[in-house]
């Protein structure tokens, strides 16, 4: 199993008990921007697109402590931007591993190595590396040569001195089922503790019938890459995701699964959408109209089957009824059958 | 600068223009653009003050609506009245303008390996590489 179990523990009693208390919408998740500048410019990246001066902005620890408390999350995953830019992010992880938050600190490598220093390996950080194909495919959509053997150096480094890692891999209709196995298979030879994926998202305003097929084509691709599994493969997310990007299951986005907090304030709706920012957390699930996003309800919906929103679906099916936890028990225990 | 009264609904073709809204709803479609624009612009306003930076959120259901900024020079943001805004000039770049995949993949290998170097000098120098 690719998350350890005592993460599980916690993640299933935090789900169990907001369900057995009656809490309709919870969040599973903290996205932390603690910043939006970032050292690599990826093309079609639509989170640094900023003014130098808004670029320059940062979160400070006691904003990033106080969101992920008040959001009360398990789990706090830092992106950006490039988290290791920010002269505070030890201190700012180091706070959070203090609360018990499980943290997944989003990075491209690049400075990874040199940072290693600066923080203590914990069963509660976990480095989660951006890499999004082999060599070839990551260098072209990092838009720079080489960060692959960077990155790939930088892992091998982390491991060495202990630090869970993972990686995060972002697919396009594009990518060729083939190579993207192999990466696979790279990646678990370099020990990676599992890797995690999710179809890219796409801001194109297409008709209905479009945004259809290209739904159909990432349910086609995820299950060209995902049918027969190796056994080694790990993957550190819900298999019911997994299902869902293969089409085996159908899922309703759960928006406020995956809360975002950056220096403009709470994102409204969620990490990829944004409609607008409110001050505080209980602002954003009590003024937020959740009915207007999802699949078949907002047109910059209708293509996302990203694991911000569709993730915590999976998890909410998992512990939603004795069908959806026997299917996750199936998909745990015996992936290959997939 | 190209002179308006109010914008088209689309902040990418914005980018150097300026809308000067004659009533409250152009007011608000003009300031609704200005939220979607990646890049700063300068806002009129009715005391005769100009201020130039970030639209990053905005509220037209608050009493009073009002729009959040970050002013360039300036560390926090500032809270403004729709009332108060006289005119919108978009005149910061469009940072968001050109940059998506497509456009990526399209250029040149030669154009591409040229603004790589750039980006990749830039993050030297601001120490992040």
């Amino acid at each position: 199993m690719a998350v350890p179990v005592a993460q599980m523990f916690t993640v299933t009693k935090y789900v169990l008990t907001q369900k057995l208390t009656g809490v309709k919408r919870y969040p599973l998740v903290l996205m932390l921007e603690p910043l939006f500048r970032c050292n690599l410019a990826c093309a079609g990246c639509g989170k640094i697109q900023y003014p130098d001066h808004v670029l320059d902005k940062r979160l400070t620890p006691e904003q990033c402590w106080a969101a992920a408390e008040e959001c009360g999350a398990p789990i706090v995953s830092i992106p950006g931007g490039e988290p290791l830019i920010h002269p505070d992010m030890p201190a700012i992880v180091q706070g959070l591993v203090e609360r018990k938050k499980y943290v997944y600190l989003c990075t491209n490598a690049i400075l990874l190595e040199r940072k290693l220093d600066e923080y203590q390996p914990s069963p509660y950080l976990t480095f989660s590396i951006h890499m999004d194909g082999l060599q070839e495919e990551h260098d072209l959509a990092v838009c720079r040569d080489g960060i692959y053997d960077v990155a790939v150096k930088a892992i091998k480094a982390a491991l060495k001195r202990g630090f869970r890692v993972t990686t995060n891999t972002t697919l396009f209709d594009d990518a060729a089922p083939e190579r993207i196995r192999k990466f696979f298979d790279a990646m678990m030879e370099l020990g990676v503790e599992g890797m995690m994926i999710s179809p890219g998202y796409s801001y194109e305003k297409a008709p209905d019938k479009k945004n259809f097929l290209k739904r159909q084509r990432t349910r086609e691709l995820f299950s060209r890459i995902l049918h027969r599994p190796k056994s080694g493969w790990r993957f550190n997310q819900s298999p019911l995701f997994l299902d869902f990007l293969m089409g085996k299951v159908d899922y309703q986005c759960t928006p406020w699964g995956n809360p975002t907090y950056n220096v403009f304030g709470w994102q409204k709706p969620c990490y990829l959408l944004q409609d607008g920012y409110v001050a505080t957390f209980r602002e954003l699930m009590d003024q937020t109209d959740w009915d207007s996003y999802g699949t078949g309800r907002n047109e910059k919906c209708a293509d996302c089957m990203v694991h911000c929103g569709y993730e915590a679906s999976a998890v909410d099916d998992t512990f939603g009824s004795l069908r959806g936890f026997g299917r996750t028990v199936v998909a745990t225990l015996m992936p290959t059958s997939r | 600068m190209t002179a308006d009264k109010s914008p088209s609904s689309d902040a990418q073709n914005s980018e150097g223009r300026v809308f000067r809204p004659a009533n409250d709803a152009e007011r608000g479609q003009a300031i609704e653009v200005a939220f979607d624009y990646r890049g700063d612009v300068t806002l009129d306003l009715a005391s005769g003050e100009t201020v130039v930076g970030y639209i990053f959120n905005r509220n037209s259901a608050a009493s009073p609506p009002a729009l959040q900024i970050f002013p360039r020079d300036q560390p926090g943001s500032r809270v403004i009245p729709y009332a108060a805004v006289r005119a919108i000039a978009f005149t910061g770049e469009d940072t968001a303008s050109g940059k998506s995949w497509e456009t990526w993949v399209q250029k040149k290998e030669s154009e591409r390996k040229a603004e790589a170097e750039q980006i990749k000098a830039e993050a030297q120098a601001r120490g992040h590489l």
